[in-house]
Formats: structure tokens, sequence, C-alpha cells
């Protein structure tokens, strides 16, 4: 017993320091992090409205969520179809900006950062530059130009129809420049020989690219696309500046609802904590799944 | 501690991109100019709100509800910062309260420029300070549960942070944090990709740099500050780009716990105002905060543009 005793001590003697040196972060990932996650959890079980206690429902809010809440289920496809064409487009663009500006000329750098201003913008002051863009009557750039080509002003921001390939609209703008510079790098990895010997062996333009470009930047194309789909997935900005109207946080008839800004307004103005947390948990589990397919993270465990 | 170098070699680093022949490529020609054509022209429609929001920051109220509106502020004016003809107590048509007049607090707009920068700057060093204690151990430490420990913390990246928002808002309530310093920073302290990220960087360091400063009696703490600190160096320097940028600015969180004007941050300033103030004559001054709230990141950004690509690759590509 003694000696089983003794190894732990000198153990911790030998690792103690170590253990402190660790638990700064492990003390506020634990409880900032894991503990509200579980916690989380737990709350999407219940009803919760911040003051009493919260009372367990079982999957009464999942159920309701999926199956009664038609503004979800909304937001949801909203969701999805703001995704799909901000990243599609987004990502088509992000390529054509790399393989234009590529270079280290001083053109292409400029270029590259006029692309990129957006990624370090407040994106609070875009998304307010862009409701005034918008603007109705006259006011707006967006309108200034219609009248121009001899349009009339578009009531931008209150036609239903618009919110979405607007939204699309900002994030393309705003997103393009970053999946640029990480396909600049990309294409910056790509050994010149392979060219050369394409030319050797008579490939075009075309061809070098279907056959060389492509294939070798397939990983940064799978990272641009994940983490493109799971920052759209949590957009919230755009919806909550730019549509909320001034008791509908989704915009005219909801058509710029999605996901987070439902969940804040579940939670945060109806005060309807447990569902919100079941919002939550749809959303992460959305989120996971995508994270699943980013093999990067797998790679990366395998390193240590 | 004699032999620890304090001024280490940065290139023990993750490889560099294999740097391409001077110049990339031949010049670009007529022909590459009209091929990229339609990028010129996108790059306009980059251009045209940047300007958009500038020229309406130094237009007079006048001119701000013109229909249709002007190209060059015609009387440039700075009174959408600070109006001198403004008066609260009388009514004068033509005068808007500037951004530095519109809120009830001390020091109008400066206080949530303030309120940013110190919330900004204790989390990128504190996060900083704490992640790299954390990586050291995990990489140059042979503690038992180091592995279990980093495969917890990489999965939780997976966690879309909006997931704890219920619960942390809980906690900060209970603890009596809403619309406090305290409140932004501590919850934001732990971060995960810049433990990941400068766990990578620190697998290529060699241990020998660390076995030798332990020979030489240096104790574990010291040989975190004075050697794992500045081999971090450019690890650190872009991780710290995306962390200001990110804080600066946050929203969604500052938007569920700050509660008075005194606290907002730019960004929650910014959206009060928005929700106050709908009309074309209030754009100006509404611009105006807007371009204060992105002058610093841009700023800093094009100060710092090589660490921040340079950030961006390795924690994209690398890996």
């Amino acid at each position: 017993m003694a000696i089983h005793a003794a190894a732990p001590r000198r153990r911790w003697r030998r690792y103690g320091t170590s253990y402190l040196m660790l638990l700064p972060f492990l003390g506020l990932f634990a409880g900032f992090l894991v503990w509200p996650l579980a916690n989380s959890l737990y709350l999407s079980f219940t009803k919760f409205d911040g003051v009493n206690a919260p009372e367990f429902e079982g999957l009464d809010n999942f159920r309701h969520l999926l199956f009664d809440d038609d503004r979800f289920r909304h937001a949801l496809g909203n969701t999805f179809l703001y995704v799909v064409a901000s990243i599609g487009i987004g990502t088509l663009l992000s390529l054509g900006l790399a393989l234009a500006f590529s270079g280290s000329s001083w053109p292409h750098r400029i270029m590259r950062t006029i692309f990129f201003l957006p990624s370090v913008t407040s994106s609070i002051a875009l998304m307010l530059l862009w409701k005034w863009i918008f603007a109705p009557g006259d006011f707006g750039l967006a309108n200034t130009v219609v009248t121009w080509f001899g349009g009339r002003a578009v009531e931008w921001l209150a036609t239903p129809g618009l919110t979405i390939p607007i939204l699309v609209l900002m994030s393309v703008w705003g997103g393009m420049g970053y999946g640029m510079v990480l396909y600049v790098a990309g294409l910056n990895t790509i050994p010149q020989e392979y060219y050369e010997a394409a030319r050797i062996d008579g490939a075009g333009t075309w061809q070098q690219f279907r056959r060389v470009t492509l294939p070798l930047l397939r990983p940064v194309t799978t990272y641009v696309v994940v983490t493109g789909l799971i920052g759209a997935f949590q957009v919230f900005e755009a919806v909550y500046i730019v549509f909320r109207g001034t008791n509908n946080i989704g915009g005219v008839l909801d058509s710029g609802l999605m996901i987070v800004p439902y969940l804040y307004d579940q939670g945060f103005t109806h005060f309807k904590l447990g569902y919100a947390s079941a919002i939550a948990w749809v959303l992460f589990l959305i989120i996971f799944a995508l994270s699943m397919v980013n093999l990067r993270i797998g790679r990366a465990l395998k390193e240590l | 501690m004699a032999a620890a170098p304090t001024t280490t070699p940065i290139a023990a680093g993750p490889a560099a991109p294999p740097r391409r022949a001077p110049a990339a490529g031949p010049r670009t020609t007529w022909r590459g100019h009209l091929l990229r054509l339609p990028f010129y022209l996108l790059s306009l429609t980059m251009i045209a709100p940047f300007y958009w929001m500038l020229i309406t920051v130094f237009k007079p109220v006048t001119e701000l509800n013109r229909q249709p509106p002007s190209f060059v502020p015609e009387h440039a004016t700075l009174s959408n910062f600070y109006d001198p003809g403004y008066s609260p107590t009388r009514v004068n048509p033509g005068h808007l309260q500037g951004i530095f007049q519109r809120f009830q607090v001390d020091f109008g707009f400066g206080r949530f420029m303030f309120n940013s920068l110190v919330i900004t700057v204790a989390i990128t060093v504190g996060s900083l300070l704490i992640a790299s204690l954390a990586a050291y151990v995990i990489t140059k430490h042979r503690v038992p549960g180091r592995r279990l420990i980093f495969v917890l913390i990489v999965a939780s990246m997976m966690v879309p942070w909006q997931t704890t928002l219920v619960p942390n808002y809980v906690i900060m309530r209970n603890l009596g944090w809403l619309d406090t310093y305290q409140g932004y920073i501590i919850p934001a302290l732990a971060k995960a990709f810049v433990l990941f990220f400068l766990v990578q960087f620190l697998h290529s360091i060699p241990d020998e740099l660390i076995q030798a400063a332990r020979v030489d009696g240096a104790g574990e703490w010291r040989i975190w500050w004075r050697i794992v600190l500045p081999l971090l160096r450019p690890a650190l320097a872009a991780m710290s780009i995306f962390i200001v940028l990110a804080e600066w600015n946050n929203f969604l969180w500052p938007l569920i716990i700050v509660q008075s004007d005194e606290m907002a941050n730019i960004p929650v300033a910014l959206a009060r105002l928005n929700s106050y103030f709908a009309g074309a004559q209030h754009q100006g001054a509404i611009m105006a905060g807007g371009l204060l709230a992105s002058l610093p990141s841009i700023a800093f950004f094009l100060a710092f543009q090589r660490y921040f690509t340079r950030g961006i690759v390795l924690s994209g590509l690398k890996g």
C-alpha cells in the first residue's frame, strides 16, 4: 500500500507545475464552454423563462420546433437557401479573383487589398452602410443607380422576394476577399514544374487548369467551402441590423429570418430560454456534421 | 540561466510556403488586363460603398435630405462628428447632434471607443498568455492526460459558440457580471483555435532548445516566459490580429450582456443608434460612427498585413 501511495504523490510533485500551467486555460474552458454546453443541452429539455427554475419537459421543445413551429421551419429554409447561394457564388468568385490576382506585382497586391477590405471592416458599420445604400426613395445609392438606367425606385428592404438575394449579395461582397487570400496561398504552393510538364505534354491553358490547378487546390476548396458554410449558418448581424422591423426580427413576412436571429428572438426577446437552447442544439448538430467533413482536424489529431 | 537565448531565430516555425520565382510570372499583358476586366469592374463595386460612406459622413443635413443625392459633398462639414450649432434646448432646423453629442454618457462616442479598446486589449493579451502556457505544456511536457485534453479542446472547435449563449448569459447574471468589463473579458479568454494553432506551431520547435534551458537550471515558468514566448512571436502576432479584429467587432455577446449605454462597445452603440434614428438626416452621424468603428481595424490590418496573410495561410492550409 505504502508503495502505491508514494508513486502518485511523487508524480504530482513532478507534474504539479505542468498542471498549474494548464489550469488557467482548462478552468476557463471548463467554466465557460464545457459546463455551459452541458447546461444548454439540459435546458433544451426544459421550459425556462430565466426567472423561475427550469421545468423538465422532455422532448417537448424539439417536438414543437420540428413539427409545429412554422417560423422555425421558415428560418431553416431561408438559412439553407442563403448558405447554398452565398457559398456557391462566393467560392467561384474567390477562385476567379485568386487566379486573376495571385502575382506579387503591385497592381495585384492593390487589387487583393481592395477585395479584402470588407473582411477587416466593422461588420455593423458595413450593415448600416448597406441599409443606407438600399434606402427607400431616391436617397440611396441603389435607387440612384436604378434611376440612371431609367428604372423606378425599388423598396429594396420591404420586398420579401428581394431579402435573400440582398443577404446573399452582402455575404458574397464581404466574403470573397477572404476566400481569395486562401486560394492565392494555395496557388503559390503549386510548383511551376507541373505546369511546364503539362505544357510539354501539349496541354492548353484550360487543360492545365482542369488537370493541374483544380485538383491540387482541392484541399483549399474543401477548407474554403466548409468554413464558409459554418460561418454562413451563423449569420446574425445582417438580419438584425438590415432587416429587423420594429416588432419582428426577420424582416417583412419573416423573409430574412435565419437560425441565429431566431435563437436570439426566442431567447432574449421572448425569454424562452429553454426553447432557445433547443434551437442552439439544432444549430450545433448542423455545424457538427459540417465539421466532421473538415478533415483538417482529423489530420491534426494524428500529429500529437 | 546563462545560455538561454532571448533572441531566437524565427525560422523555427512551420515551413513558410515555398517562395516562387521573383515576381511570379511575366508582367500582365494587355490581353491579361482585358481578361481581368470583369474583375476590375467588380473592384469598383467594392470601392463604391466605402466611398458612399465617406461622402455621407461629410454632408450637412440639408444635403443628406436631397433627392437625388450628390456624389461630392458640396458643403463639406464635420458636424456629423460634432455639431457646434446644435443646441439641445431650442429647435434649430438644419442642425443635428454629431456622433459625439448623441449619447448621454461622458465623452460620448469616445467612451465606446475606450470600452472597445479595453476589451480588445485585455482579451488579446490574456487569451494569448493562457493559451501559450497550455500549448507549452501540451507539446513539451510528458504530462499524463495531455492527449485527451488536446482532443477535447480541438473537438470543441466544432461547437458553434451560440450554443453556449443561453447558459453563459445565465452564468453572467448569477455572477452579477452583466454590464461589466469582466463579463466581456473572462468568458472570452479560453480560445480553442488559438491553443490549436500554437500547439501546431510549437510542434515544429525542437525540444532541445527547452531541454538545454532545463539543464541550465531554468524553471518551467521562466522557460515559458523567456524561451517559449519569444519563439512563438510570429504565431502570436498572427493570432493577435485575428483576435483583435474579432473582439473589436464583436456584437452578439455584448448585445446580450450590455444594459447601460456606458458599457456598450462600438458595435452595440452603433446598433442602438440605428434603432433610435432611421431618417435620412441621421445617416451622416450614423456613418460617422461606422467610420470611427472601422478606421482602427482597417489601419491595424494595413500595418500588419504581412502577419495577417500568414496567419490565414497557416491556420487555413496547414494542420
